[in-house]
């Protein structure tokens, strides 16, 4: 009995070890960007520990406080049109994905492996060889430009993996409800959308947080299609700090730090979510 | 009227063919149990006439209404899923109130109806629960609740008690039928537990791997059963069974002789005895019983053994229940009468 | 639900919502320019000044993100919706005219034509027509720390005398040896040239030798830092660790203000004066700009003494007006008139299609050279090999009939089959059951069709292209039979498809490897119901995942710096010697490979503890009461069950990790050598950074398309369809 508590007791040492060495190889890249961010140099240098000498929040305000040379905050305008790409990106993105999920999990139907099949095919067709035809096709539309392009743009690249995800949530309720429901009056898609759909919530979540990255991280492509100022997103104004022959280094680092923010609270919000939703349906489908 | 009427009603799911043509009427008001055993099809043929699979081939009709293909919401029928299928994420009184508030009903209704059933089936302290808190017998309860409030034309149960504590089974099962003779809805009930089955029917069918063995009344079916499978699948414990072979009218096998009406002929037949239809012999019985295990239930004992090579269970009561023991050896005979025989090859009763 | 309508319409109208636009009786010109901050707000003082004279004419500037700039001027130009004006260097301008992105400003104004040398006048002339003027000049000079230096040397031979006079650990000069920008400064002052007039390649030879030698020299007698990057030298400079640096006028914005530094033009190697490359910057008139007029005049504006003056004030730039040289301010700061004489001393970057193809491989050859793993003449060969295979000839036209003709034919079959297929009653009924769902799939079928698959076909049939612009030709298979015949070489030289393939399949197994036994390491580790602090744990090792992965790739490529890096610093505490990561295949691939298993673990150890969750507890117990160790649970329960859960991830994460531009882009780009590229990021290469072959680089993606569907079949034959089908 002693001897197996000891034992106990050494596991658990040994997993907290192991978590926190881990912990500390997670952690040690954003903290030396942190530090970069912080440093008043705002310039890398070689240490083994990120902690700066001395802490500056000067690159922070330089960079939330940055106007543009006709004194437009620009910050708060590409911040602004950031939020507004990337939320309406996840909407649409999921509610595009959500019907046509529900009915791959749901329906068997005339197409539906072909079209799993070139859903997949789409996430292994590298994105380099899309982006001028997609200029054209945007220009034709009149979307260049517009936050709506852009949403467009994102939504629908988002959205393979997205009825990937919705399909195997879909997968894991059991059918049963929503027959119940349909016994009970509903419409077929009266099922789907009454209690389906909320069954799903937490996948819907987990797959609106990954549509609201992408966008919220893209460079390559808004940077094709917008060129007008006003309509920049925040990782444009990132870039924009490294240009042909210098870098600020220093406002890299405080404006990366200040665009992950967002996504480290949504992540903490939904990391239960997350679990659960990647998976949900991976393990009985 | 609400009656319910099957004919030629096939299924295949995937490519198994799963009903091969049922036909069944039920009267209006009628409460009939399916019963069958697991993988016969009883919830295909339950959810064939929810509307949930469109058979293959035959008609539904309900209330002389054509429903073959009309989709579930229109044929007013209200079913309680072998596994519950409870909203997640909605409340008890919500889960409730949903076939209602579906079909607009006024607010009044529905908190009269949710008043109603949550008493019968003892839900009121768990009304603004959610699924996820409640137990397994809770949330049949709920299922059940569901299905009752909306009043339908038809009900469709299936194994609607199987989670439920003996108790409360047995008292919802009263519930049930004080229900049903108050509403008198026309009901399908499926169960796999026999006294169920025996107490609520007014009407038994009993399914076997697609097909309609026997229907009638459950005492009918049970005295009379039409085939060795049917007279096997009623009845706890199980009927016996003997192959005999037929020898100028009597039934013989090892240890074990029977008279044989004149009508069966054949060289052989198989002779059913139900355990309760046993007495013991002053002297020389029918049957010599070789005792192995018993099990004492107070009145009476249930003695596994025997006869012959055939394995044999006898309801014993009075001196022999209290002593008999391992190795114990009686002579039995069959009530009169009470002897079932079943053709051979086809597994008929033969009278 | 009402809710959710309630914010998709705010959404909806905040999207749509309209930005400021210029009223419509003002005349309004775009300019596009990529400068950063200070050159921006020198730029716009101009700008004003030009709007202050001309009432009703409205100037947008636009700050083009660096990285986009050329291929945004290539896709916006020709769809009109492009700038009226746009500032580039002179270098590029061959390709604008190629392009059609460029046009004629008419005669030279005399005001302009009067103030500026004719030789900048002339980097923007292409037979005999005049695009744009210029602006502005970037050269590099040479930065004097006067703390440490009173007399800034006169040539590199008394930078070496420096070594030994000089604190310990300040080195007597610092720039990029292993670039060829600044080795040009050299091999221009021995009379040698990178590239000549008519394209050739010409870092070979007597002369490039040489300038080899000598960098080598200056590296191996520590007069100059080993393989210094543009941030290392800023570094030293600015913290006084080097006495002086070769460098353009970009270092000044980067330097402490306490710094007191002089900037003299570039020394003398060998008795030569260095003569570094200078680049014109100027303003071109886009072909099609709205108010053509309008936008000459601000063209003139800017090269002309007025509108030189605020960039150089202001913005610090080296403009190539002669008469603002004359005013005061200009004269008297030290950076302005330094870089101005440096410039005229400087040799005019070459203007030829195949310049900017040229510093790939000098690059390489110095580096290698420099490095000490091959000889100088071998190294400076290898650069030409190499050159010749990157800007190959472009593949001849080839007829498309018979091309036209096989598709057609596939087509006809294929209609024929489908209709077959669709005039069976059998197919005819199921379709008609499936419509039902036809109505949940059929927006999002339309969405991906048009947004997806239709701009990824047409990408993949540039395949069948070769060059770009104007002169863009089918040439049938040929770039495929380009690519898979190593371009007629040995099957495996460096460089080949097959080579590239292999390292990609080794990154991918590598990757994959890692990212799910640490994955579900970390998993079976947090499962613990026990566990302390396990929610502390789980949000702190999911954060990888969440910071943007160009962010965290560049913070990597920064750790493993071999100077300024913090692994390296690491290393030293633990006694071990500096590591050149990016010198070598192994430690380079190490570096990329550590940077993507960062980045990669969360996603598998939140996968594995979702399904970890799903497995019930009561087959632990089952088992515990069946007698099986700990071990053994593991064993038969926990990785059988896992499997199957972690396949579809495993199998998304094989295409993503195959896939994985950034993290090899970023940290290594290929270093060393191209030979840690994998096949996305050379299809980049082809596309953006080797003349813009877009056909040979769809043909490698259309490759990578095939490889990766070839895969998943092979693999989901045995096991469980993954991911697609069901
Ligand atoms: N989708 C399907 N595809 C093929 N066969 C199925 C499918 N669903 C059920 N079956 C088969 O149909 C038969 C009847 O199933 P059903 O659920 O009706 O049985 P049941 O009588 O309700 O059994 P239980 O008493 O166990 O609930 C079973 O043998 C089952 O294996
Ligand atoms: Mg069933």
């Amino acid at each position: 009995m002693k001897q197996s508590s000891t034992r106990a007791v050494l596991v658990e040492v040994a997993i907290h070890f192991v978590l926190l060495v881990a912990v500390c190889a997670a952690l040690y890249p954003i903290l030396w960007v942190v530090s970069l961010a912080l440093a008043p140099s705002g310039a890398p240098d070689a240490r083994a520990l990120p902690i700066p000498d001395s802490i500056s929040f000067h690159s922070f305000a330089s960079v939330l406080f940055r106007q543009n040379s006709s004194g437009t905050w620009v910050f708060a305008v590409q911040l602004f049109n950031s939020v507004v790409i990337s939320l309406a990106t996840s909407f649409v993105a999921v509610a595009i994905a959500t019907p046509a999920s529900y009915a791959l999990a749901r329906f068997r139907f005339v197409g539906s492996k072909a079209g799993t099949s070139l859903l997949l095919f789409t996430q292994m067709f590298p994105g380099v060889a899309a982006s001028v035809p997609l200029y054209l096709l945007l220009d034709s539309l009149h979307l260049l430009d517009t936050r709506s392009g852009l949403i467009l743009v994102y939504a629908t690249s988002a959205v393979p993996f997205a009825i990937f995800q919705l399909r195997s949530a879909f997968e894991a309720i059991p059918r049963e409800i929503e027959e119940a429901a349909m016994v009970d009056g509903a419409t077929q898609f009266g099922a789907f959308l009454r209690v389906a759909l909320p069954a799903a919530r937490p996948a819907l979540a987990v797959t609106g947080l990954f549509a609201f990255m992408t966008a919220w991280n893209e460079f390559i492509l808004a940077a094709t299609f917008l060129s007008r100022e006003e309509m920049f997103t925040v990782p444009l104004l990132l870039n924009s700090y490294v240009s042909e022959y210098s870098a600020a280094w220093g406002n890299f680092a405080a404006g990366a730090i200040l665009v992950s923010i967002p996504v480290c609270v949504l992540f903490y919000a939904l990391q239960r979510q997350l679990a659960g939703g990647l998976t949900s349906g991976s393990v009985k489908g | 009227m609400a009656g319910l009427t099957l004919r030629n009603v096939k299924k295949v799911l995937g490519k198994t063919p799963i009903l091969h043509g049922i036909d069944l009427d039920v009267r209006d008001g009628e409460l009939v149990v399916l019963v069958g055993p697991s993988g016969c099809g009883k919830s295909t043929l339950l959810r064939t006439i929810a509307g949930l699979e469109v058979p293959d081939e035959g008609e539904i009709r309900i209330a002389d209404r054509d429903v073959t293909h009309l989709p579930p919401r229109e044929r007013d029928v209200s079913m309680v899923f072998q596994s519950y299928a409870l909203y997640p994420h909605l409340t008890v009184r919500d889960n409730l109130a949903f076939g209602l508030k579906l079909r607009g009903a006024s607010a009044q209704t529905i908190e009269e109806r949710i008043g109603e059933v949550s008493s019968m089936l003892e839900l009121t302290p768990l009304l603004e629960r959610f699924p996820r808190q409640l137990s397994g017998g809770q949330r049949q309860r709920v299922a059940m609740g569901r299905a009752v409030a909306r009043h339908p034309a038809l009900f469709l149960f299936d194994e609607p008690l199987s989670n439920l504590d003996a108790a409360l089974r047995a008292e919802v099962r009263v519930e049930i039928k004080r229900l049903h003779d108050r509403l008198h809805a026309t009901t399908i009930y499926v169960t796999h537990d026999q006294v169920e089955a025996m107490t609520l029917a007014d009407r038994l069918v009993v399914l076997r791997a697609g097909r309609v063995e026997q229907i009638g009344a459950p005492l009918e079916v049970y005295e009379k059963p039409r085939t060795l499978f049917v007279a096997g699948f009623l009845g706890s414990p199980a009927m016996n069974f003997i192959p005999a072979s037929i020898d100028s009218g009597i039934a013989r096998a090892k240890d074990f002789a029977v008279h044989v009406p004149a009508s069966i002929g054949g060289p052989t037949v198989t002779v059913g005895v139900r355990s309760e239809d046993v007495v013991v012999a002053e002297s020389d019985g029918q049957l010599r019983f070789v005792v192995d295990v018993v099990e004492r239930l107070g009145f009476d004992c249930h003695a596994y053994g025997k006869v012959g090579d055939v394995s044999f269970v006898a309801r014993l009561n009075g001196e022999v229940a209290r002593t008999a023991m391992r190795g114990t050896v009686i002579a039995l005979n069959v009530r009169d009468g009470k002897a079932h025989f079943f053709d051979v090859q086809s597994g008929d009763a033969v009278q | 639900m009402k809710r959710w309508f309630a914010l998709a319409a705010a959404l909806a109208s905040l999207c749509l919502l309209p930005s400021p636009q210029a009223s419509a009786d003002e005349t309004s010109v775009t300019l596009w320019h990529a400068y950063g901050e200070a050159e921006a707000r020198g730029l716009h003082e101009a700008i004003t000044a030009f709007e202050a004279a001309h009432p009703g004419v409205n100037v947008t500037e636009v700050a083009v993100p660096f990285g986009a700039y050329a291929s945004k001027l290539e896709s916006a130009i020709p769809t009109g919706n492009g700038p009226d004006v746009f500032i580039v260097a002179h270098d590029g301008i061959r390709t604008y005219v190629d392009g059609e992105l460029v046009a004629s400003i008419g005669p030279i104004p005399t005001a302009v034509s009067d103030d500026v040398e004719r030789g900048y006048l002339d980097a923007f002339r292409v037979d005999n027509v005049l695009y744009g003027l210029p602006i502005a000049l970037k050269c590099t000079a040479l930065y004097v720390n006067e703390a440490l230096l009173a007399t800034p040397p006169a040539s590199l031979e008394e930078f070496r005398a420096l070594a030994p006079v000089l604190a310990p650990g300040v080195s007597p000069l610092a720039f990029e040896t292993d670039s060829a920008y600044y080795a040009a400064a050299v091999l221009h002052a021995f009379g040698g040239e990178l590239l000549d007039a008519t394209g050739h390649y010409t870092f070979t030879g007597p002369s490039a030798e040489r300038t080899v030698a000598v960098l080598r020299d200056l590296v191996q007698q520590d007069v100059v830092p080993q393989d210094a990057s543009g941030a290392l030298v800023t570094q030293l400079f600015a913290s006084g660790r080097a006495a002086a640096a070769i460098s353009g006028p970009w270092l000044a914005t980067d330097l402490p203000a306490g710094l007191r530094y002089r900037v003299v033009p570039l020394p003398t190697v060998g008795g030569h004066r260095m003569r570094s490359f200078v680049s014109v910057e100027g303003a071109l008139l886009a072909r099609g700009a709205r108010d053509a007029a309008t936008s000459r005049d601000l063209i003139a504006f800017l090269a002309s003494p007025s509108g030189a003056l605020p960039r150089a004030l202001i913005g610090r730039q080296t403009v190539t007006s002669n008469a603002v040289q004359a005013d005061a301010r200009v004269a008297n700061d030290s950076l302005l008139s330094a870089f101005r004489a440096a410039a005229s001393h400087s040799v005019l970057m070459p203007t030829h299609r195949k310049m900017r193809a040229a510093f790939e491989p000098a690059n390489r050859a110095l580096r290698k050279a420099l490095e000490g793993e091959m000889p100088i003449r071998v190294a400076l060969a290898e650069g030409a090999h190499r050159f010749e295979m990157i800007t190959r000839e472009t593949m001849p036209a080839q007829n498309p009939t018979v091309f036209l003709v096989v598709v057609g034919l596939l087509f006809l079959v294929l209609t024929i089959v489908s209709i077959r297929k669709i005039a069976d009653a059998g197919m005819r009924a199921r379709i008609r059951r499936s419509w039902p769902a036809y109505r949940y799939v059929l927006h999002a079928a339309l969405a991906i069709a048009l947004l997806v698959i239709l701009p990824l076909l047409v990408g993949a049939a540039t395949s069948f292209f070769a060059g770009h612009g104007r002169d863009m030709h089918f040439v049938g298979v040929a770039n495929y039979v380009d690519i898979l015949t190593a371009q007629g070489g040995p099957i495996f030289a460096h460089g080949s498809f097959w080579l590239v393939l292999l390292v990609t399949v080794l990154w991918t197994v590598l990757n994959l490897l890692l990212h799910v036994s640490i994955g579900v390491a970390l998993a079976l580790a947090l499962h613990r119901p026990m566990l302390k602090m396990r929610g502390a744990y789980r949000v702190l090792l999911i954060l990888p995942w969440a910071v943007p992965s160009y962010v965290t790739a560049l913070a990597w490529k920064g750790m493993f710096h071999r100077q300024l890096g913090s692994v390296n610093a690491i290393l030293s505490h633990l006694g071990v010697e500096p590591v050149s990561w990016f010198a070598h295949f192994s430690t380079a691939f190490a570096a990329n490979l550590a940077t993507n298993t960062w980045l990669g673990f969360p996603f598998m150890m939140v996968v594995t503890l979702g399904a970890l969750a799903s497995i019930p507890n009561d087959l632990y117990e089952a088992a515990s009461v069946d007698g099986a160790t700990s071990w053994q649970r593991f064993r038969f329960i926990t990785l059988p069950l896992l499997g199957p859960a972690l396949a579809p991830a495993v199998a998304m994460g094989a295409v993503w990790t195959f896939n994985m531009f950034n993290v090899v882009f970023l940290v290594s780009g290929g270093e060393p050598d191209g030979t840690t590229e994998i096949l996305v990021s050379e299809a980049y290469r082809w596309a953006f950074t080797r003349s813009q072959q877009y056909g040979y680089a769809a043909a490698y993606a259309v490759l990578i398309f095939l490889l990766l569907v070839g895969g998943n079949r092979l693999l989901s034959r045995n096991t469980e369809p993954v991911g697609g089908t069901r």
